[in-house]
Formats: structure tokens, sequence, C-alpha cells
């Protein structure tokens, strides 16, 4: 936090000081009326003649404090902005640069949506924390203490009674908030329990509406709600007590107040005016320790946002990067060596002992059902995760020994979910060639068999593409996205079951003429069905994580059983006769 | 997400908290604002007893708290000598209308809470018990977070604004008017100098809440801008690094960060000036006070205590015309919540009438040029004509918004249908009630449904007499009797809302298994398509098998496995029944089916 904070850290002094200020004029005012009683109205120090004049001139002095104060004020308020924005701004974005440079893992273990609140709504907290904490804190304290100050000067007795005073409402309040705060907890889990049943009902309406069980379900949420009105009923009660009871400790003190000033008068010890002037002061003091309690009920939300935020700036980048800046003599070339991969946390190795090498140029096609690790392997090779042993190079040169930027250049892939993103369809595809003029853009998308669905568009390439792609059908997404990694002058292409929902011929179409365009560079295609990679080079059969067949669609269908077998169900009855 | 979002709304709801809304921020506004209020009231009504209380208490504290600053007043007068009198007595009075004044306000936290939360309670079962009774096109066609939050939010605004803004705004008034006159009564000049602090007040606020507004809406929208952007990128988090676009769309993030940060210090600098402001304008009150007040009491026009009582007077009648703007904001959006709440409640609910369906032993069932459409002229479902046997087993097959899904939700009456008609052994389904209907009927959808209940309980949801015996024999058919058994209180442990604890094929299971409690004449089983791992994808399969034996089932298939040996395959195309037969006869007949075949379902599951 202090890294944040030392940036702007003049900006929150100058806030400071001018709070302080504003403080200040506040104190000084009851001091000032205290005077226009005493000398401008009673004449205390002066026989008893009132002084018009003077009533005049203090009068001046103190429209010219109260402008000063509002300035104050108003300044601190604008430095308090400057400074406690920029400080959340600084915050957001390196937490948003940090989670770039997350690993898959990391992003898998905090989740897309707590990231998300982390990045909005946690730093927008911390932001009013650091805003509440110049402006809020530094007042109330000032102004509390100050008036604790001046009431001693003004008289020891009245200081003595607000000191008296200020442990019973340390007290009322700590003791509201320590019977409250157990219940806090509980709330929370009703609340939770509430709003798990409308959730659960909502979205399984339709198994409850099957089963007939509308009165049920009313009994049960009629009890979740009367274990959270009870509960809830509780806290407030407590609440209730509070301010009163502070209340009544504050006017107890007037009263106390007035006692005193009027022995105190009566021996001349004090003047009516500063009586009039330690009421003033009691009431600001009072108001003050009940600003800190809420005022420490938002810190202490503030801090935990801060907890959250902190755990993703401090996450350390898992995948360590290497140095090898990717120009080797050999292109296109990847092998396993002996890989196997488990997810973290899973016991079974999703991929064991793979042994594996592909040649510049070559098309290899990797078949297997749900779950064999066909996407693993591709996560692997684009280092989205670092096997558990053995090794993946790419080109000769072991992928952590790469800078990972540099190993991204050299691969381009479509994953099996095409992720699309809110700009136009063809700031989409440039995402492959940033910069990309539109007859690049163009000669890409028809590549991907995608240049006439385009072109039929509202805009275009300018159409937008609304909400991560509901607009557009599978396999239009899925065209969108190959044309993408079409774009990107890789010398690797992967394409993770990225074609599945086009139709045969299209399909067909597209791979050709990849093969045409592209014919230098090396081609990996996951897939499920036998039609989509017949054509290639070589054909991979995985099966529970391991290599069950390698070779042409004409060697596997006469000499792998499990190859076969999908052929047969793919082909059906035609296959066999064949 | 779901869970983070739930402690969010926790945090909003926890009472005590400061969640006073930002005091510029625009109140939504009620179409019907006389209607909503009266209904509102109708619920208030009803605690006749407590709204009175209540009222009763606000009023003698705000009597209390006009008459004890004179008091004050006096006693000041009594040390300043100005005043003949004994102060212990004018002090003993004060205390104890101090005192009074204080207990006013404990009564009327505590009848505001109880109030409140009897309104809350009572509107949230209303709601909830709608909620359930709506029929399943509500919930289809509205967004399930919205419906959440009328829930939670709307509900929790209208009872804590009408419970607390509305006294303090009560209070506000009466302290005002009380205040007002008592300080014109005890000098009419000084009074008049000391409202020049209520006009300023109004300048303040109508100056600076226009430009607030127009920054603020500004900053809204660069949020919301924000927010979609982190969403995005995350949520496509491989495809960013796939792309190196990293940097890129760290700059962009960047660029919106900063227009954020600049339109968010605008509008925080207008908008937090108004303290400094108000404090200043309070304090200029102060001024005028202590200068006149000093000059008039130099001419004997009132005493120094008068000018004491001023200053407590001036700032209680300040601070309801500091609240009142915002109380009103308050009030605005708590009855556009009611609104939306009452909108809810006001939705028909399901019908209920209908005789009972006779079934017996057998249930045939049958489609008879059947249309249907979910909004008017984009018909889902065209003359759909078929026949299900007893015990027959017949598999709907079609490619996404084939209309596979609602011949289910036809059947199950979730829908009625336009034109045509659905018999069950001849029976009309319109005519019967749809209580009678759905008990005969069991459905097992994709995507699972569990509640957080035990596995007993959730096994006995659609058939509450089941025996012992019967669970014993279901779990035992369905295949999950050693997952039960290896759950740490078997038959009695408690399933997590997210059903955290079991896994996806496990629920797939658990589904199936209170299919067979139910026991049913007729089955719909939506397959699923998630991953599971083979040995629990058996067991589905195998317990699919076995529950479909001697039912009259209806089989939405998402892969080929499990329908091959249906009686009939329906090939669905655009609401309509494109081909139909046995699975040998659509695939020599290399139709729709044999094509459908090819392309979507050709994979190695099957």
């Amino acid at each position: 936090m202090w890294k944040y904070i030392k940036k702007y850290l003049f900006f929150a002094i100058v806030a400071g000081l001018f709070m302080t200020g504003e403080v200040m004029m506040d104190l000084l005012q009851p001091g000032f009326m205290s005077r226009i009683v005493d000398d401008g109205v009673l004449g205390v120090n002066n026989g008893g003649s009132a002084d018009l004049h003077l009533i005049w001139m203090l009068g001046l002095q103190m429209i010219g404090l109260v402008l000063l104060g509002g300035l104050c004020g108003s300044l601190n308020n604008v430095f308090v902005h400057i400074s406690s924005q920029n400080i959340g701004n600084e915050i957001r974005k390196d937490c948003f640069r940090r989670i770039m440079d997350f690993s898959f893992q990391q992003i898998d273990r905090f989740g897309t949506g707590s990231l998300v609140t982390r990045v909005t709504n946690d730093i927008t907290q911390v932001q009013n924390f650091v805003s509440l904490f110049i402006r809020g804190l530094i007042r109330t304290t000032l102004l509390t203490f100050g008036s604790m100050y001046c009431m001693f000067r003004l008289n020891f007795g009245f200081g003595l009674i607000v000191l008296c005073a200020f442990p019973f409402l340390v007290g009322i309040i700590g003791f509201c908030l320590w019977r409250a705060n157990p219940l806090f907890s509980r709330l929370q889990a009703y609340l939770d329990a509430i709003n798990e049943i409308m959730q659960e009902d909502v979205s399984g309406i339709r198994i409850m509406k099957a089963c007939v069980r509308e009165t049920y379900e009313k009994m049960r949420f009629g009890k979740a709600n009367d274990d959270l009105v009870r509960t809830q009923l509780k806290t407030l009660v407590i609440f209730a007590f509070m301010n009163p009871l502070t209340n009544a400790v504050m006017y107890m003190a007037v009263a106390a107040v007035l006692l005193a000033g009027s022995f105190s008068a009566a021996d001349g010890s004090t003047t009516p005016g500063n009586v009039m002037a330690a009421l003033t002061y009691t009431t600001q003091l009072l108001n003050g320790i009940l600003m800190l309690v809420m005022l420490f009920q938002n810190i202490s939300r503030g801090l935990t946002s801060w907890k959250r935020v902190k755990e993703v700036l401090e996450s350390v980048p898992e995948l360590k990067d290497g140095s090898f800046d990717g120009s080797a003599q050999t292109q296109g070339e990847i092998e396993f060596r002996d890989v196997s991969f488990a997810y973290p946390g899973s016991a079974r190795n999703v991929l064991s002992h793979i042994n594996l090498k592909i040649h510049r140029g070559e098309t290899v096609a990797v078949i297997g059902a749900t779950g064999c690790g066909k996407t693993t392997l591709a996560g692997l090779m684009m280092r989205f995760y670092d096997a558990d042993s053995g090794a993946v190079l790419v080109d000769g040169i072991d992928v952590r020994e790469y800078r990972q930027r540099a190993l991204r250049e050299k691969i381009a892939i479509t994953m099996q979910k095409s992720e699309l993103f809110g700009v136009t369809v063809g700031e989409n595809i440039a995402w492959g060639l940033p910069g990309a003029d539109s007859m690049l853009l163009a000669s890409a998308a028809s590549i991907a068999q995608a240049d006439s669905f385009i072109s039929s568009l509202g805009n275009g390439y300018d159409t937008m593409v609304a909400e991560r792609g509901m607009s557009l059908s599978g396999g239009q997404k899925q065209r969108i996205s190959v044309a993408r990694a079409v774009l990107k002058p890789a010398e690797i292409f992967i394409f993770d079951d990225s074609t599945s929902a086009l139709d045969l011929k299209t399909e067909a179409d597209l791979y050709r003429a990849l093969k045409e365009s592209r014919p230098d560079s090396t081609k990996i295609i996951i897939a499920q069905r036998i039609a989509s990679v017949r054509t290639a080079d070589r054909i991979i059969v995985l099966e529970n994580g391991g290599i069950l067949a390698c070779g042409t669609h004409e060697e596997l269908v006469e000499t792998c059983r499990a190859y076969q077998d999908i052929w047969h169900s793919q082909m059906g009855e035609e296959a066999k006769g064949a | 997400m779901s869970k983070e979002q739930d402690s969010r709304l926790a945090e909003r709801n926890i009472p005590g908290m400061m969640n006073r809304r930002d005091r510029f921020a625009e109140p939504e506004h009620a179409d019907n604002i006389g209607a909503t209020v009266r209904r509102i009231a109708v619920y208030f009504v009803k605690e006749k007893k407590l709204v009175a209380g209540m009222l009763a208490v606000v009023l003698s504290g705000t009597v209390c708290g006009i008459l004890a600053p004179s008091l004050q007043s006096g006693a000041v007068d009594i040390i300043a000598g100005e005043k003949q009198g004994i102060l212990s007595h004018t002090l003993t009075l004060m205390l104890s209308v101090y005192l009074l004044y204080s207990i006013c306000g404990l009564l009327q936290g505590l009848c505001s809470t109880r109030l409140s939360q009897n309104v809350v309670k009572r509107m949230r079962e209303e709601l909830f018990g709608k909620i359930v009774e709506l029929p399943v096109h509500y919930l289809d066609t509205h967004s399930h977070g919205d419906v959440m939050s009328r829930m939670t939010n709307d509900i929790e605004n209208i009872s804590t604004t009408v419970s607390q803004s509305l006294p303090s705004l009560f209070s506000g008034v009466l302290t005002v008017i009380g205040t007002m006159a008592v300080m014109l009564w005890y000098c009419w000049q000084l009074a008049l100098l000391s409202f020049v602090t209520v006009l300023l007040t109004f300048l303040a606020t109508k100056i600076l809440s226009g430009k607030v507004r127009r920054f603020s809406r500004k900053r809204q929208q660069l949020l919301g801008q924000l927010n979609g952007t982190v969403e995005e990128m995350v949520a496509g988090y491989r495809t960013v690094v796939a792309y190196n676009h990293q940097d890129i769309t760290a700059a962009d993030f960047g660029a919106t960060a900063d227009s954020l940060t600049k339109a968010g210090i605008k509008t925080d600098v207008f908008s937090g000036v108004m303290g400094p402001v108000m404090n200043c304008i309070g304090n200029i009150g102060f001024v005028i006070i202590a200068v006149f007040g000093g000059y008039f009491s130099m001419n004997g026009l009132i005493s120094v205590g008068v000018i004491s009582a001023f200053i407590v007077y001036a700032k209680q009648f300040s601070r309801p015309i500091n609240e009142i703007a915002q109380i009103y904001g308050q009030l605005q959006t708590a009855v556009a919540g009611a609104e939306r709440v009452f909108a809810m409640l006001d939705e028909e609910t399901e019908d209920k009438s209908g005789v009972t369906l006779e079934t017996g032993e057998k249930a045939a069932v049958t489609f008879q040029n059947v249309c249907f459409s979910y909004e008017a002229e984009t018909p889902v479902i065209r003359n759909f004509t078929l026949t299900v046997p007893n015990g027959r087993k017949v598999a709907l097959v079609g490619a996404t918004g084939s209309g596979k899904t609602t011949i289910v939700n036809l059947l199950m009456r979730f829908y009625d249908i336009e034109s045509g008609e659905i018999r069950i052994n001849g029976q009309d389904i319109r005519d019967v009630s749809r209580e009678s209907l759905r008990r005969n009927i069991a459905i097992v959808l994709q995507d699972t449904v569990l509640f957080s209940d035990t596995v007993r309980n959730n096994l006995k949801y659609g058939n509450d007499s089941a025996a012992e015996e019967q669970l014993v024999a279901a779990v035992e058919m369905s295949q999950c009797r050693d997952m039960i058994g290896l759950l740490p209180q078997g038959y009695d442990t408690v399933l997590t809302g997210s059903g955290a604890n079991i896994s996806q094929g496990q629920r797939q299971l658990l589904a199936i298994a209170r299919a067979f409690v139910a026991d049913p004449k007729i089955l719909i089983l939506d397959e699923a398509t998630s991953n599971v791992d083979t040995r629990t994808e058996k067991a589905i399969q195998d317990a699919m098998h076995s529950i479909m034996q001697g039912r009259t089932s209806i089989v939405i298939a998402h892969r080929l496995s499990t329908i091959r040996d249906s009686d009939l395959i329906v090939v669905m195309e655009r609401g309509e029944i494109a081909e139909s037969g046995s699975h040998e006869e659509l695939l020599a007949k290399k139709g729709r089916y044999y094509e459908l075949y090819m392309t979507q379902y050709a994979g190695f599951a099957t």
C-alpha cells in the first residue's frame, strides 16, 4: 500500500494540512463567540458596559475565519480526491497488469468472477478507504481532541467533566458492537441461506414444479425467513440502543457543564460566555466520537477489501520466464519427450509418458474421446501449463527456456471455445496481427471460409461482436477465430476442435485453403470427427492420456482397433462394407 | 461468482452499517406513485399499533427536542445573572426533558425496527410464494438476477425507507416547523436572519447537484466499460495470452481506468465539496447568531441565554433541511422498487384447477397437430403429431433450436399449446390439473438440479411418502449405492448448494434415482452432455437404461448410444418432424438423420 501512497503522498499531506486548517477554524469560533458575549454584550471585563464596536469587529473576523475554513475544507476535498482516486487507479492498473501475467493455475485458483470483483469493487472500496482516512479520520480525530483541549483551556473543570463522559461513551459503543458482532456472521449465514433457496428454486423451477413441491418450498423458505428476521431484529435492537444512550450521556455532560459553570461563574473563575463556548465544544466533541465509530466500521470494510486486492498484487507469476528469444535454426518442429502432466489438485495424470515428434510443414491430427488429454497437449506446447516430468521442445529448445512471448509468437492457436471480444469482427481477426490492413484481413478470412458470411453482415468487417459473440452462430464464431489464427505469422498452427460446428464440405475447404496458403507451417488439428482428419499426414489416437497409435488414416483403419471402432461408428453401416 | 455477489448483497443489507446512498445519486422514478404508495400503506396499516406508537413517540420526541434548548437557555441566563431562578431546578427539568428525548429516540428505534422487519418478512414470504406459483414462462423470460434483486434489495429498501426515512422525514418536518416557530417567538428579527442559511443551503445544493449529475453519469458509463473489459479479458484470458496481447489489453485498460479516474475526481470534488460548504453555511449561521444576537441582547431585545438557545436551534433546523433532499431521493427509489415488487405480485399464477389424470397401469401419450410459439409469429412447434405407445421409448433428435425441449415444456404444461391437442390415455392434458399431470411424469434434466438438503430429502423430492425400502431399491437401480455409502453421513449428508461435495456425474445419478423414487408412468429424459469420467458415464447410461424399462419414455438425445435401441427416433427440424423410424431404417434412408449423425453425433463417446 505504501508504494502507492508514496507517489501521491504530497497530495495526501497537503490534503491533511487543509483539513487541519478547516478544523482549526471550527475550533476557534466558540472562543470568538464567548468574547462577543462576555466583552461585547455583558462587558464582563469592562465594568458591565456593552461594546457594539467590538461585536462588529469580532463578527467580521469570524466571517473571515468561516470563509477561510470553507476554503480549506474545499481544497482538502480536492486534494483528497486527487490522491485517493489516483492511488486507486494505480492499484487497479497494477492489478490488471498482474493478472495478465498470471499462469492458468492462478487464474483458475482465483476464479474469473472473483478476479473481476477484486479489480472493480474491492479497489473502489480501498479508494474510499483512503479518502475516508484522509478526510474523515483526520477531521474527527482533530475535532475530538481539539475540542477536548479547548475545554481544558476554558476551564479545567469543564475538561474534567467531558473526560469523565468519555469512558461511558466508549463503553456503550464498545458494548453494542461487542454484542452485535457475533450476530453479523450469523446474519450473513442466514442471508446466504435465504439467497440459496431463492437461487435454487428460480433455477430449478422445472424440477420443483415437476415434483409438485410448491407448498414444501414455501415452508422451507418461511423457516429460513423466520431465522433471518429474528436475527436481524436482534441486531437492530442493539443498534437502536446505541444512539439514544450516547445522546443521554452527552446531555448529562451538558447539564454537568452548566452546573459547574454556575459555581465557577459565581466565584468569578469563568464567564457566561465561556460556559456557552463549553456547551458548543461538548456537542462537537461527542458528535466527533460517534462519527469515529461509524468510520471504524467503514475502515474495517476497506481493510478487508485491501486484503483481497493484496492477494492479487502479491501473487508471483508462477511460470518462470526463460531467456531464449526464439531465433532457432529449425522452424516449426515440436517434440514431446516422455511428458507427463496432471492438473493441480488432481491425482490422475491427464497425459502420461508422451513421446512425439512433429516435423516442419507436417499436418498432424489428434483424435480421442473427451477428456483424453487432447487440449492439454496443446496447452503444454503453448506453455499454458508446465509438464510435471519430461520436456516439451519447440524448434529443438525446451519451452521453459523460451521467453513466453517468443514462444507464443511462434504458435497460433484457436481454442475449443471460440473466444471473441466486444470489438468489431475485423478487430477480432486483427488480434492475429495488430495493424493488419483490410486486404490481409480479407485473405485470412477467406482461408477460414469466413469472408462471404462476414461480408453479408450488416456492417461487414465493422460489425460489432456483441456479448462474446452471442449474435453469431457457433460455426461463424469458429471461423472468425480460425481467421484470427491464420492471420498470425506463425510457424505452428493448432486448431483445437475449432471446426466442429462446420459442415463437412466447408471444413474440408478450410483445411485445403490453409494447406495451400501456408505450406511450410506445421499444423496440428485436434478433432472428434474422422472426416476432419482423414487427410492429415499422421493421425495420433490418444486414449487415457497415452498415445495408442499413430499413422495415416489408411494405416490406422487397418491396424488400430480403437480407430476402427470410431470409424465404424461414424461411418455407420456403410463403412463396414467398405 | 455467485457467492461473491451474495456476500456483497449481504453487506449492503447488514443493518446499522453506514448504508446511506450517495446524496446526489440519481433516484429512480416510479411510474405510478400514488397507487404504489397506497399499496405500501396497506402493509403498514396491518401494523396499526406499531405505526401509531411510533408516530406518538416521534411526536413527543420532537416536542422534547424543541423544548430542551429553551430550558438550556434559561440555565445560561441564570448563570449570566440575566434572569432570576434556581439553577438546580431548571437543570433538573432540562436534564429530564433531554432524557425523555433520548427515551423517545430509543422507542422510535425499537418500533421502526420491529415494523420494518414485520413488513419485510411478510413481503418476502408473499413474493416467494408468488415466485413458486408463477408459470415457468415468467422465469424463462425474466433475468434471474433481476428476480433475486427484487427479493433482496427492493424489499429491504422499501422497509428501511418506510420505517426509517419516513419517521425522520416526519420528525424533520415537525422539528423545522417547531423550531422555526419557537425561534420566531423568541425574537423574530434574529430568527429571520438565521433563516438566511436555509436559502444558502438551497442555492448551494441546486448549483452543485446539476454539475455532479453530469459527471456522475459519465463516470457510471466508464465504470460499466471498465467492468466489461475486466470481465471479458479475464474470461478470454487464454486467447489474450496466446496472441501476446497482454500489453495492448493492459494499455487499453489503463486508458479506460485513467478516464474513469478523471471523471471520478470531478464527480467527487463537486459532490464532496458539499460537506465543507454545508459546514461553512452552518458556521455563517453561527456568526449571524453570535453577532446579531449580541447586538440584540445589548439593546435588551433578548437575553444572553437566547443566543445559546438559538445556536442549538439553528443546528436543529438545518440538519433536517440538509437531509430532506436525500430522503426524498430515497423515497423515490423505494417507491420504484415497490412498483417492481408489486408488478411481480400482480402476475397471474398457474391455474390449479382441473380433473385428475386417470392412468391406471398404462400411459400412452399422443400429440395431435400441436402448434406452439414462444413469441408471436415465430412458431417453434408446427403441426407436430406423434404417438408414444404405453411402455415404449421415443427419442427426439435434432439441432439446437429444433424444438426438442419445447415438447417437454408442453407435455409438462410448463407452457400451454396454441392449437392441436396432447392426450394421455385419451384424456386432454388441458382438462387435467397441473398437479395431477405432473405427479405422473418424472423428468431428468440436463442441468441437474439438486437442493441444499439431505440426500434422503432430495431423493424423496418427487414422492414425499416413499418408504425407506423404495429409496434403497431406487438407489440400487440407479447405481448410486456405493457413492452414497462413501458420503460422510450417508443418506443424511447435506448436499451443499452448488453441489461442491459430489461430482457432476454423481449429481446426475442422484437425479435419476430421484425419478426412480417418484416412480411415474411417464418419463422424460434430457440426456446430459457434460463431461464425466468413463466409469460414471457408464453408470449413468446403465441407470438411464434401467429406469426406462416398462415406462413410457421420451428421450431428448445428444448422443447416439442411448437411443439406438429406441422404438422410434424422431428427427426434428425447425419444429417439425423431418423423419422418423428406427436407427437402422433412418441410416439406410441417408436422409436428415444420417447427416445429423455424421456431423453432430459422430464422436468417440458413441
